[in-house]
């Protein structure tokens, strides 16, 4: 076995391990009343970056092309991260987001989930596969894209583009990186315009507070339509 | 394909896995006590540097606001020393800064006009490099004198002090992403009791409340101390309130009456604490902000600072990271004091020292073991003649006593009136370059 072979099956069962202690326990519960659809403005924070990036086939796609005509609920991961306040929380969050979204009709259709690694060395096409096991299947329901890029090149502008904060530390003793990935969850709301319209963090990263925040763009005159 | 990581033999899997589980842990949702809790990355060992947004003086150097980098790593051969400085061009009263929610970027402004600063950071924290001026602050909202720069997912809310119209205190807030692009406006509210009138600002995202309070305007602020405490007209017109907003929405919910110009606002950063403390300058009280029975916010007086009738004027508090102690500096007198907050509704004073003739923000590591202080309030309150002292004096705290261990001269260096700051540190750094 290769130690790409090992890493990718020690690193999944450990994610494995970590969602079933997360899917243990209760979903994140809001300490406060959020405010009704429609009651609020979500305004366009930036425009989408664009990318070329690979599915679970290999097929080489345009982001937007598959970001287009819904509402996209997009986060980075990558399949070896532990933080239990990063991927395997947006792992459970966008689970609990799917199966709500498939219970109600009138988003089921209008709405995406999107998970796009950040770690394109390590997560092939066939890794985001396994990552992703039968949560990607479409089956008439909600779909959910597991998505990586061909390298850091089509990586770069995604990453730099929505902000999202990837770091290495640094071994103050001997001045040395630390070369593990480390980043703070973000999860990115994007309008079938294609305008970020919310940026959500491990803080405020609630089912309920992110179904009213698409509800209220289905709200909008023109539905959060493309222009 | 490529990556700047390299493949990990299968030796050191296992010490990846672990090291990501303990990484988890350094990278939290707060910051060393006082930022924005959407701030990616807390210093929680040792800071290697103090950035200090200094106000420029004429004839004193190149007479320029500047970004000012000093060494506060003991282990360093230049620790204490400035190692860079960034000036901006001109002189705007600058005053107060922010990180971005990626800590890569420091966010400055000045309080007599409305441009933005924007620094990189990351590149190389030693020495921040001046990347972007926004411009577009004034045209956009009529705000005037850019005050708190607070960091939300992606974007930054800029608290501003006053306006282009009459250069009194009712003002707003502005919304920019971060590349710096004006998203939205959000005034302050003159109505149920509001004054308009704004000065910093705090989120608590758990409870969904941004808190703000309320200061005074240009005409003011950019008045000599002396002549505007001689003016009874003037003097009325400083802030009253603070107003509690529903942040998702950004509409406020109620405004609280907290009289004499409430500054600083500090959330406890104990989960579920959910309050806030407060100083009123012109009162020299302590205020409590917490949600009554029915759970509306509500603020009250609970603690005095030094004696009001001195006037000592509270300018600045910092909160310890258990929301147990909180330090007060008090800008005529130059004392810096700690208040037990063991019991929020009830703070205790239990230590005071006269830090220096003048005494502006105080700022401290995550573990509370250093403390930091300036001297500058604003160009035309500061003190004259040997009483303007402007200085970076680091300090150790055991608990027990404050000790200096390090200062930086801002007038011997020819770097200006030291004011604001953050901390920095080298170990961080952006994975993909």
């Amino acid at each position: 076995m290769s130690a790409r072979a090992i890493l990718v099956t020690l690193s999944l069962s450990a994610l494995g391990a970590a969602f079933t202690a997360a899917a243990a326990e209760d979903p994140r519960v809001l300490d406060f009343a959020p405010p009704s659809p429609g009651t609020y403005e979500l305004h366009r924070i930036m425009r989408a970056p664009d990318e070329d990036v690979l599915d679970v086939d290999g097929r080489r796609e345009r982001l937007s092309q598959l970001t287009r005509d819904r509402i996209t609920l997009l986060g980075f991961i990558y399949t070896s991260c532990m933080d239990p306040e990063g991927c395997p929380l947006a792992y459970r969050v966008f689970a609990q987001l799917k199966d709500q979204i498939q219970a109600t009709p009138a988003l089921r259709d209008k709405v995406q989930l999107v998970s796009l690694s950040f770690d394109p060395a390590r997560d092939s096409p066939s890794v985001m596969r396994q990552y992703a096991g039968s949560r990607r299947e479409e089956d008439g329901g909600v779909r959910w894209l597991f998505l990586t890029t061909p390298s850091v090149k089509e990586l770069m502008p995604l990453v730099e583009g929505f902000g999202q904060d990837v770091r290495y530390s640094i071994d103050r003793s001997s001045g040395r990186p630390v070369r593990q990935l480390a980043h703070v969850l973000k999860v990115f709301l994007i309008d079938r315009a294609g305008y970020v319209r919310e940026i959500y963090t491990s803080t405020f990263l609630h089912p309920q507070s992110i179904l009213a925040d698409i509800q209220t763009l289905l709200m909008e005159p023109d539905g959060a339509l493309p222009d | 394909m490529s990556s700047t990581f390299p493949r990990l033999r299968p030796g050191r899997v296992l010490a990846a896995l672990a090291l990501a589980a303990a990484l988890a842990a350094v990278f939290a949702t707060a910051d060393e006590t006082c930022n924005s809790p959407y701030i990616a990355n807390l210093i929680k060992g040792q800071e290697d540097y103090v950035y200090v947004w200094a106000l420029g003086v004429e004839g004193l150097g190149d007479g320029s606001d500047k970004l000012v980098t000093v060494d506060v790593d003991p282990k360093s051969k230049t620790y204490g020393k400035v190692v860079s400085q960034v000036s901006v061009g001109g002189r705007g009263e600058a005053h107060h800064m922010g990180f971005t929610d990626d800590r890569r970027r420091i966010w400055a402004g000045g309080l007599s006009g409305t441009d933005i600063y924007v620094f990189d950071i990351a590149t190389d924290p030693a020495r921040p490099k001046l990347v972007k001026t926004i411009k577009d602050l004034g045209t956009k909202t009529g705000y005037v004198g850019p005050h708190t720069y607070y960091a939300l997912p992606g974007r930054m809310l800029v608290q501003a002090l006053s306006n282009d119209k009459d250069k009194g205190g009712v003002t707003g807030m502005a919304l920019f992403n971060n590349n710096g692009d004006f998203i939205a406006r959000y005034p302050m509210p003159v109505d149920k009791g509001g004054d308009g009138y704004a000065y910093d600002l705090a989120v608590n995202p758990s409870k969904n409340v941004l808190l703000t309070s309320s200061f005074t305007g240009s005409a003011n602020y950019m008045r000599p101390l002396g002549d505007l405490i001689k003016d009874e007209a003037a003097m009325k017109r400083f802030g009253n309130t603070m107003v509690a907003w529903d942040l998702k929405a950004m509409k406020p919910t109620n405004v609280m009456a907290v009289p004499g110009a409430p500054l600083e606002i500090r959330w406890s950063l104990t989960p579920g604490a959910n309050w806030a403390v407060t100083a009123a300058a012109l009162t020299s009280k302590l205020w409590l902000v917490k949600q009554d029975a029915k759970g509306q916010w509500q603020a009250k007086e609970v603690a005095t600072i030094g004696d009001p009738a001195k006037i000592p004027l509270p300018v600045d508090i910092s909160i310890t990271r258990d929301g147990k102690g909180l330090w007060v500096n008090t800008f005529m007198d130059g004392m810096t004091r700690y208040f037990d907050l063991s019991n929020p509704e009830a703070p205790r004073q239990t230590y005071e020292k006269h830090t220096g003739r003048q005494v502006n923000m105080i700022s401290q590591s995550w573990d509370g073991k250093r403390v930091y202080i300036t001297s500058s309030l604003l160009a035309n309150w500061d003190k004259a003649g040997d009483d303007n002292e402007q200085f970076l004096r680091g300090f150790t705290w055991d608990g027990r006593e404050l000790k200096q261990v390090f200062e930086v001269d801002f007038t011997k260096e020819k770097l200006g009136r030291a004011h604001h700051m953050k901390l920095g540190s080298k170990v961080l750094r952006v994975a993909y370059r």
